[in-house]
């Protein structure tokens, strides 16, 4: 089959980028969008002109590296990693528009590549367990209910690939947020540290100029790992929970957060 | 100049719990990845860790399975430190915040794996690997204040000083071209393993064997190389792995016929059996004709419950659906033998320390060695965290004994130089690095393989030493400096190179058959001769070969069936 793609191609991230159009494409249909991408950049290789550069590892979908937006979607049509797009998820003749991310937290650093930093410092503010017990107690002796385990579990497959920022209309990272939050908070290892936590990452999403959420729901539409929009429901109960908690801790009015 | 009292190479599992364990002693810590931590390939790792936890289990059970699976090839006193520590480690990632499978009492779950005698394997589903990174990254960002880390940094080459001590490192920073030197009086290399030299592999890109060729280019041996782990559940073609957890759950192996063929060769264990003897069984039943026309035998996932499946193989429904076209709750998903683990590696002792002084390494990149001739699926999570620890420990306790070395900054020029000179080559003067990869990759794949003999291995050989002369001329397009993945991607095919150099000299001159070492030629294992390690250690410009002992404590060497 052959494509036309339009690809976003910017030196670094102070120069102005542009759509650069790459006509007939010619790929077998069952080759991964990212393997057609290697075979344009053969292409241009061999044309001396500068290769595509674009995130990518392991590309079977566990990484989280590749991060194209692809014709408007994160990760294209099918909610799955850009890597595990095949070129017969499109029509032969079709012309195909290939940016990175889009979100004002992430910057863009080459052709299809963003800075996604900003995700790591919300962790940094407080996205861990902090307490150090050592070797007890033995697990065991706290149960935890095999459905909030898994509960925990489907929000911990979180790869961090900020396909949910890039899909908001407000670029927020609630989900990635909330899944970080929801994952520990559930386990009572997790539990000491619940309220500060919360606080802490909600705070630093908002430092790094990510958006609110307005429940639009695009977020879980494109989430590769089918995390529920839910967790943001859990980030705000926890929040509201964390505020109340302060609240009553204090005598004086209610700081910003 | 960065200074660091232990410089982390590597952030994986193996790289993050050495730099974790190091920061806690107090001592500064720099970690360097040439990719995002989190990106790192331990997340790639499905099914699970083994432990032995249960009151039922023993340490010792783990051990003598781990010693069993490793053809008596593993040094009994790191294997039995490995089991003993386990525990320990589990309850350790448990309180970080690693979401272990719970049954429906609330207690830890565990799946069964092959080669042991005890279901052992702590899991996630199958994002064990993942879950567990994760959260070690957590745990790495909390310790902000005394790791520093340094992200998208390709290591180009270790300093070592005068005195024969290593230093420090040289590196590229990817995101704008720059050469740094950065001091350390340790360096750990957690940098992973080199299934990048065999096309297809399991492996991700980044695993090119960068911390194995370095160190071997400072003088440091690498110890059982030859030994290559062949997984016997990948897909065919692009190599995308299908986790020994769908036989822990009691998938099925089929040939053409639709013959259940392990009955023949591990009438016990059947699919359970210890990986090298799977993959051979499987590569038999292809080469005498009983496979499908695609090279291939097949998984019957489909006679696991459903419900099981979904809980706990959700990856590999992902994988069939996405990269076969096939749900494989419905029907059986084609497989075959590809490579996947590099068990040999630079040789060091328990501790992580190599012969270089003031040089660690753990996880995949080193040979302590727990593994032997096969490993158990399960023990390399565990391998790099137990290691990856105990390298972090030892190298923050030297720091604190020693004073940082004299670095040359001639070896930053050198390096410098080198780049120089590889972007400056002349366009069409030599092949293209990819071609040259895919010449490797392919070679490997053929002649070393689950099946060697001397011809074929010394064919490979001689593509290996050819290609490795037209790498001296071959030439890159991208002359850029930001994010520029062609310098990268020559400098690893130098690095794959000598990788591939290095097992097909192990696997040439082990003349017998042990672990995932199977000579035609010499279809016996031979105790009397070649119950030792080869060490290969850069002389001038070749390696030398040499010997060590195996260290055996209280596991005489046994017949091996399953």
């Amino acid at each position: 089959m052959r494509v036309t793609l339009n690809v976003w191609r910017q030196a670094d991230a102070e120069a102005e980028g542009a759509f650069e159009r790459y006509e007939d494409v010619e790929i077998d249909e069952n080759a991964s969008f990212l393997e057609m991408l290697d075979v344009l950049n053969d292409r241009l290789l061999t044309d001396g002109k500068k290769p595509i550069a674009f995130d990518h590892d392991c590309r079977e979908g566990i990484c989280g590296s590749c991060s194209l937006l692809i014709d408007d979607m994160p990760h294209g049509p099918r909610q799955v990693t850009s890597c595990q797009i095949y070129m017969r998820d499109f029509e032969d003749g079709q012309e195909i528009t290939v940016e990175p991310f889009r979100a004002t937290a992430f910057p863009v650093m080459r052709d299809l590549m963003v800075d996604r930093s900003p995700l790591d410092r919300i962790v940094e503010s407080g996205g861990y367990v902090s307490v150090n017990a050592g070797p007890k107690p033995e697990p065991n002796s706290i149960p935890v209910h095999p459905e909030i385990q898994e509960a925990a579990m489907d929000a911990a497959i979180c790869i961090g690939c900020g396909a949910c920022v890039a899909a908001c209309p407000n670029g927020s990272a609630m989900l990635y947020t909330g899944a970080k939050v929801t994952h520990l908070n559930l386990l009572p290892q997790g539990e000491p540290e619940r309220f500060h936590r919360t606080r802490s990452m909600v705070r630093q999403h908002d430092d790094e100029g990510f958006g609110a959420c307005t429940n639009t729901g695009e977020c879980q539409q494109v989430c590769p790992q089918n995390i529920s929009i839910k967790v943001i429901g859990e980030l705000n109960r926890e929040y509201r929970g964390a505020m109340i908690h302060k609240l009553r801790g204090r005598s004086g009015p209610l700081e910003a957060q | 100049m960065p200074r660091h009292d232990v410089l982390v190479i590597g952030a994986g599992l193996a790289g993050q719990r050495a730099a974790l364990a190091a920061a806690q002693t107090g001592v500064s810590v720099g970690i360097i990845s040439k990719v995002h931590p989190v990106r790192s390939h331990s997340n790639a790792a499905q099914g699970g860790i083994n432990a032995a936890l249960n009151p039922d289990d023993s340490w010792e059970s783990h051990a003598f399975d781990t010693i069993k699976g490793s053809d008596y090839l593993g040094d009994q006193d790191a294997i039995e430190i490995m089991c003993r520590e386990a525990p320990e480690e589990i309850i350790h990632l448990e309180h970080l915040g690693v979401p272990f499978h719970r049954d429906d009492a609330g207690r830890l779950g565990t799946r069964a794996f092959g080669g042991a005698s005890a279901a052992r394997t702590y899991y996630v589903a199958d994002i064990t690997g993942q879950a567990i990174m994760h959260v070690l990254y957590e745990q790495l960002m909390k310790h902000s204040d005394s790791v520093d880390r340094y992200e998208e940094y390709f290591t180009t080459s270790l300093a070592i000083d005068d005195a024969g001590e290593c230093v420090g490192a040289v590196t590229r920073n990817v995101r704008d071209g720059s050469m740094e030197l950065f001091e350390a009086k340790n360096v750990i290399l957690a940098t992973g393993g080199n299934g990048q030299i065999w096309r297809p592999t399991t492996n991700a890109l980044i695993c090119t064997g960068d911390g194995i060729a370095m160190a071997y280019r400072v003088g440091a041996p690498l110890m059982d190389m030859e030994m290559i782990q062949y997984h016997p559940t990948t897909l065919a073609g692009k190599g995308f792995l299908i986790t020994e957890g769908a036989r822990g759950e009691g998938a099925h192996l089929l040939n053409a016929k639709g013959e259940r063929f392990m009955e023949r060769y591990a009438p016990n264990k059947m699919e359970l059996a210890s990986r090298d003897v799977v993959s051979r069984a499987e590569q038999t039943e292809i080469n005498e004709g009983r496979g499908f026309e695609d090279g291939t035998v097949a998984l019957d996932v489909t006679v696991v419950p459903k419900k099981r499946v979904h809980e706990a193989l959700r990856e590999i429904v992902l994988v069939g659906r996405d990269f076969a076209g096939v749900d494989i709750t419905q029907e059986p998903i084609h497989i075959k033998p590809g490579n996947h683990y590099t068990m040999g590696g630079v040789k060091t002792d328990i501790h992580g320390a190599t012969n270089v002084p003031g040089l660690y390494a753990a996880g995949e990149a080193a040979c302590v060695s727990v593994h032997g001739g096969n490993r158990l699926g399960a023990n390399s999570l565990l391998d790099t965290l137990i290691f990856g620890r105990r390298a972090g420990e030892h190298a923050a306790n030297r720091a604190k004994r020693n004073d940082f070395g004299r670095v040359s900054r001639s070896i930053l020029a050198d390096e410098e130089a080198q780049i120089a000179d590889l972007i400056g080559r002349e366009r069409g003067a030599g092949r293209r690095i990819s071609e040259i990869k895919l010449e490797l990759g392919q070679t490997m794949d053929k002649h070393v393989a689950v099946f060697r003999e001397k011809e074929s291995i010394e064919t490979a050989l001689e593509v290996v030493k050819r290609l490795s002369e037209e790498a001296k001329s071959a030439y890159i397009d991208d002359k850029g400096t930001i994010f520029n993945q062609d310098v990268l991607g020559a400098i690893e095919l130098g690095f794959m190179l000598d990788g591939a150099e290095c097992t097909c000299l192990g696997a040439l001159h082990r003349e017998e058959s042990r672990g995932a070492q199977f000579r035609t030629d010499f279809p016996e294992r031979n105790d009397d001769e070649w119950l030792k390690h080869i060490d290969l250690t850069m002389n001038g410009d070749g390696p030398e070969i040499s010997y060590s002992d195996v260290t055996i404590t209280d596991w005489q060497p046994q017949e091996r069936t399953y």
